[in-house]
């Protein structure tokens, strides 16, 4: 750090013109990457069992090499590999290569590491780790090992150098591919969307969220800081690559955080929410052109492939031969073959990469498909959109459609395999056997536990060899939700992309409506963008104004995490309230904040959570619904209020929040919401009118609730909006009454100046 | 060529300053995977190849002739096979190839190679008929004063070396001391040494030919436009752009410009830089649109553009949409004029691969941000065109013009039988 330091002292000093030191530049002239290796996903299983992601064949060639070739593309001089699972196999592979291997005197870098780091289990640990390591020296450009790409980071770099010279806090910058708004098989492959909230006019970073189909929450709540930055766009057009460019401040920052794992969901997001706190600057660098994408998921593996034949990834497209050894050629019908490859007459080949030694023989078609080296492809066999890895055997007449066939595996005589199969290593089908379609099979010759599977002579048929792979699902992410609950990981296990089976919650704005008494009646079209921009930000100006004035009425659309937010401090506070057993509130009190925290909760929110919570214990008490005689109402809100020790003080600070009489106003009017909607229990609306007058009493008794404030809430105009609101009031018209003569017999001067308030309120309606 | 001075990303120059540091097989390796990701393409191909077999003959170990021989044919085919669709490669190295069995030669039996090199010499300058390239003629008055003191100089080292000079510029002088003072005796060492040092002289004659090469063509400018013609340019390579400001300074004449690409609203608009060269000098131009070609060609009165290879057969490699002109000034009988220099002629017919035309990315066509059209579309965006030698009128070399009729000769001249199919026999190994 204090390197960076001198450093930064020494540019500014010389004016950061072109001539810069002798030194510096020397420094600067070494550019390092990191390759993160490791995933810590299961998304490429069964193949990830045995080989590592970076490992696997992408239109025959190891992801790595892609990645390897990029960075040595754009000039980088020293490569960290961090490597997790499988770390033996990608060291051996390097080691093995003729170009990368450290020790080669053709090795473009001038430096290659590996990194282990033994109890890593997420990408945070990495870079928690490199950042004790002290070995980066300056920006360091940040990849995966599933990276294909071919833009230049010359210029992002030095925008960056720039942006960081001019601040020290602008840290990290992301590279993103725009991939435009019309459907696209790059941004419908990644099943995850990144929503980025970008600043056009300097690129700058200012919210980073995840989407995708299977959450409940539909909504994405902009933080109101957004607001704060004049222009803004929210774009959830862009392809993340995973290609950073950080400063060893990244790390300082990942250091800080212990508990992020993932570059994008936890870091991203929370130092841009943060920002205040860490006062760090991240920018996002959009490109329109040029080809960046990861490996990231099957999916993902499938269109990279397509693109690679395409040649959007120009140049590493087949027939440059970028890998040692690799001898592709164009021919006509757009394949590229390699030597001594066998396509016999009355075959026909189109759109495919055939590799060397493989024959095929008459009759067979295979069209847009990958075939490895050293397979052997019967007669009549069908192949289409397929990737069939080296050595594997396809026997006459089968057919293989939209499949992978890993190395070494053996399709018999006459088999189907149908969309979306995934055939491991090894595995071997018997003649004449039909994969199921649905949901398409996943054979493998190991299980999750690297044993050797029972072969499942059902499925692969008598003499073949594998069984059913199953996907392991996490226990603890499945059962944190009430309805069915998925991982997105489930839409990106598979090579194809299907919502089909999977229960999509339509609208879960239903659900919670009974708690959310405010009209909970949102827009439900556009929902095919994953967001709509204009809603998005609707709700987010609602949230800001929230902070000052509370709840806005019915045009607040209430966010779902605010939903979720109320739901759970209702019912924690409520389940407190009716503990028997307990007699302190303070617990209850500390869990509220904890959640209050964790979602960002607005003022306005809290008072509505605590309004319904006391509101729904008082109901409770005057009207049990087991049907026994309830007390009465005055003594049924007495209790609610005080039978806890705290209680009253929690109310009087969290829930009306302040002495000002709007606040006071405002918990009124969100006792009688509570009332009224029936959230606290089936009151017809006179009796409910009842408690309501019963629990204002009590707390204006209690010092809570000042008569000033009652009598806000008594003039307020929303409290007379529909039939129960009105009927819920009129029963308080007593109360308000006597605080009126209250008032009256105290002080004449006083009601003086209430009069005048009033009548205030009256010319702003 | 990159814009950014402290930019990471290797580029021709960087490689060529790291060539010393580095060890022989390293630089080649950088070079191949330069020319293999295509940061490296065209005209710098031939220069990257020039200097790296430099620096094949300058550090690699060897022993006798044969044997400098086979390396640089073995560095040449990996190169060669690293760009299959950049002939030059294979032009340079086999000019290399040439050059040293010439040196041998000349080594071997010193007076007869004396005459045989200088009537070669002879030869390629009675090529250049009328108009004698400017700068050779220079080079050979400023090399002129360095010959005495050389060869007061006893050393036989430095005696060959300046009397190679001295053949290639002028052999009246020559012959004296070459009679004087070739010491046939000296050993083999020392022969190695004088043949290394001359060997890479050749190369830098190589390398000066390469980059004077488009200043020769542009010589011939006044003589190929007359006043008041019609030129149509398709994408004006370099050599084209030089020609056509040459040509301004002599002649007015309206060029059109074919072939643009839609402009980027944010970059400068195509050939900004010649068409404000060319106005400055007092000629037109004209933009065409993309098909609008085919209108203006009956008021055409000639087609110019750039080669990347000529092929024995006369056949050219050209950037994609060049056929198209060509073929259309065919159809109206108008000429086409080719500008290639020498170092492009390929001894060579063209591969099935350069007549199909190599790929790029379907990027300049279809936005990859264009979703439906990715998905649905086979994009095949061709780079290069090959045109048919019946198409072609005129190849304007650095040595003058010449018709398809004397291509032959000028590759005869230039590379030597034995060294045409360099690359054939080291197939086998990949």
């Amino acid at each position: 750090m204090s390197k960076q330091g001198g450093k930064g002292g020494a540019a500014a000093a010389k004016g950061k013109k072109p001539a810069k030191p002798g030194a510096d530049e020397k420094r600067e002239d070494v550019l390092q990457a990191v390759i993160l290796a490791d995933s810590f996903q299961d998304r490429f299983r069964p193949f990830t069992l045995e080989t590592p992601r970076c490992l696997l064949p992408l239109v025959n060639v190891p992801v790595i090499e892609y990645t390897l070739e990029f960075l040595a593309s754009n000039g980088v001089q020293e490569v960290f590999i961090y490597c997790g699972a499988h770390h033996q196999n990608i060291e051996s592979y390097i080691r093995e290569s003729a170009r990368w291997n450290p020790q080669s005197s053709v090795t473009p870098f001038q430096k290659l590491d590996f990194i282990r780091v033994n109890d890593a289990n997420s990408i945070g640990d990495f870079l928690r780790d490199l950042d004790k390591r002290a070995i980066i020296t300056g920006d360091f450009i940040l990849v995966h090992g599933d990276l294909v790409a071919n833009i230049p980071l010359d210029a992002i770099l030095a925008k960056h150098r720039a942006r960081r010279e001019a601040n020290r806090d602008a840290c990290f910058t992301v590279v993103l591919r725009s991939v435009g708004e019309q459907p696209h098989r790059a941004a419908r492959a990644r099943g995850i969307t990144p929503v980025f909230v970008v600043d056009p006019t300097t690129g700058r970073l200012l919210q980073y969220d995840e989407m995708h189909p299977l959450q409940s929450e539909r909504y994405l709540q902009l933080d109101p800081a957004v607001f704060s930055h004049g222009e803004f766009e929210i774009r959830s057009d862009l392809v993340d690559c995973g290609i950073d460019i950080c400063t060893p401040d990244v790390l300082a920052l990942w250091s800080e955080s212990f508990d992020y794992e993932l570059p994008r969901k936890n870091f991203l997001h929370g130092v841009l929410k943060d920002w205040e706190l860490n006062g760090k600057m991240l920018y996002a660098e959009i490109l329109d052109s040029g080809y960046a994408a990861r490996a990231s998921n099957l999916q993902m593996y499938d269109c990279i492939s397509q693109d690679v034949l395409d040649r959007w990834t120009m140049p590493f497209v087949p027939d440059s031969n970028l890998v040692h050894g690799y001898s592709y050629k164009r021919v006509k019908d757009g394949n590229y073959v390699e030597h001594r490859v066998v396509i016999e007459r009355g075959s026909k080949v189109t759109k495919s990469v055939v590799g060397s030694a493989t024959t095929v023989k008459a009759g067979s078609t295979i069209t847009g498909s990958i075939i490895g080296r050293r397979c052997k492809i019967g007669k009549n066999v069908r192949i289409e959109n397929s990737y069939i890895w080296d050595d594997a055997v396809i026997s006459d007449g089968a057919s293989v459609v939209h499949s992978i066939v890993a190395n070494a595996a053996a399709v018999g005589a006459g088999c189907r395999v149908p969309e979306g199969s995934l055939v491991s290593y090894q595995v071997r089908l018997a003649d004449g056997v039909q994969l199921p379609s649905k949901p398409p099979a996943r054979i493998s010759t190991v299980t999750d536990d690297l044993r050797p599977a029972e072969t499942d002579a059902r499925l692969v048929g008598a003499g073949g060899k594998g069984a059913l792979y199953e996907v392991p699902r996490d226990e603890d992410e499945s059962d944190d939700e009430d309805g069915p609950s998925y991982d997105p990981a489930v839409l990106q296990s598979s090579l194809l992309y299907s919502l089909e089976g999977l229960d999509i919650a339509a609208s879960s704005v239903s659900s919670f409506a009974s708690d959310s008494d405010f009209d909970s009646d949102v827009d439900d079209g556009d929902y095919d963008d994953g967001i709509s921009t204009a809603e998005s930000a609707d709700m987010g100006r609602g949230g800001e104004f929230g902070l000052g004035e509370g709840p806005a009425g019915p045009s607040d659309a209430p966010s779902k995490s605010h939903d979720s937010f109320h739901n759970d401090a209702v019912h924690g506070l409520h389940d407190a309230l009716r503990d028997a057993a307990g007699n302190d509130f303070d617990s209850a009190k500390l869990e509220f904040m904890g959640l209050r925290l964790a979602n960002n909760a607005s003022d306005a929110a809290m008072r509505r959570a605590i309004a319904v919570a006391f509101a729904r214990r008082a109901a409770e008490l005057f009207a049990p619904e087991d049907g026994a005689p309830g007390l009465e109402a005055a003594k049924a809100a007495g209790e609610a209020l005080t039978s806890k020790r705290g209680a009253v003080k929690f109310v009087k600070e969290v829930g009306v929040g302040g002495d000002e009489v709007g606040q006071q106003a405002e918990f009124a009017l969100a006792l009688q919401r509570a009332l009224a909607s029936g959230a606290s229990g089936k009151l017809e609306p006179p009796r409910a009118g009842l408690l309501l007058a019963a629990l204002l009493q009590q707390l204006y008794s209690l010092d809570v609730l000042e008569e000033d404030g009652i009598l806000a809430w008594w003039e307020d105009g929303r409290g007379e909006e529909g039939e129960t609101m009105k009927a819920v009031r009129e029963k308080c018209r007593v109360l308000v009454e006597w605080l009126e003569n209250a008032d009256e017999e105290e002080s004449s001067e006083e009601e003086e100046e209430d009069d005048d308030d009033d009548d205030d309120d009256d010319d702003d309606e | 060529m990159a814009p950014s001075q402290a930019g990471h990303v290797p580029t021709l120059d960087n490689l060529i300053k790291s060539f010393n540091d580095l060890p022989l097989e390293a630089s080649m390796d950088s070079l191949i995977f330069l020319l293999k990701r295509r940061q490296i393409k065209g005209d710098d191909c031939a220069k990257a190849t020039a200097h790296f077999l430099r620096h094949v003959v300058a550090k690699s170990k060897w022993t006798s002739v044969n044997h400098l021989i086979e390396q640089v044919r073995s560095y040449g085919t990996r190169l060669a096979q690293a760009a299959p669709l950049e002939p030059v490669i294979g032009n340079v190295v086999r000019r290399v190839l040439g050059l040293i069995r010439d040196e041998a030669a000349e080594d071997r039996n010193a007076d007869d190679v004396a005459s045989e090199t200088a009537s070669d010499i002879q030869d390629i300058q009675s090529l250049a008929p009328g108009a004698p390239p400017p700068q050779p003629l220079q080079r050979a008055t400023t090399a002129s004063p360095v010959r005495p003191t050389l060869g007061s100089i006893t050393s036989g080292l430095l005696v060959s070396n300046s009397m190679f000079n001295l053949l290639s510029v002028a052999e009246p002088l020559g012959s004296p001391l070459t009679g004087a003072s070739t010491p046939m005796s000296s050993a083999l060492h020392a022969s190695v040494h004088a043949l290394r040092s001359e060997v890479m002289d050749g190369i830098e004659e190589i390398l000066d030919e390469i980059n004077q090469a488009d200043d020769q063509i542009a010589g011939f400018a006044d003589i190929q436009i007359h006043p008041g013609d019609y030129v149509l340019a398709y994408q004006p390579t370099k050599t084209v752009e030089r020609f056509l400001i040459k040509a301004a300074s002599k002649r007015r004449f309206t060029l059109l410009l074919a072939g643009l690409q839609v402009p980027d609203p944010s970059a400068e608009p195509p050939y900004a830089a010649l068409r404000k060269r060319l106005a400055a000098a007092g000629v037109q131009t004209i933009n065409l649109a993309s098909n609008g070609l085919m209108a203006y060609i009956p008021r055409v009165n000639k087609v110019i553009f750039g080669a990347k290879a000529v092929y024995q057969n006369g056949g050219l490699l050209v950037d994609s949409g060049c056929c198209v002109a060509a073929q259309a000034a065919h159809e109206y009988l108008k000429p086409v004029i080719a500008l290639c220099p020498v170092y492009k002629f390929t001894p060579e017919d063209p591969s099935n691969e350069v007549v199909r035309g190599e790929l790029g990315d379907p990027s300049s066509y279809v936005s990859y941000a264009n979703g439906p059209a990715v998905d649905l579309l086979d994009i095949e965006n061709t780079v290069t065109d090959y045109i048919p030698p019946e198409l072609v009128d005129v190849y304007l070399t650095n040595l003058g013009p010449q018709t398809r009729h004397h291509l032959a000769s000028i590759l005869a001249d230039h590379y030597k039988t034995e060294d045409i199919a360099f690359s054939l026999q080291f197939d086998e190994d990949s």
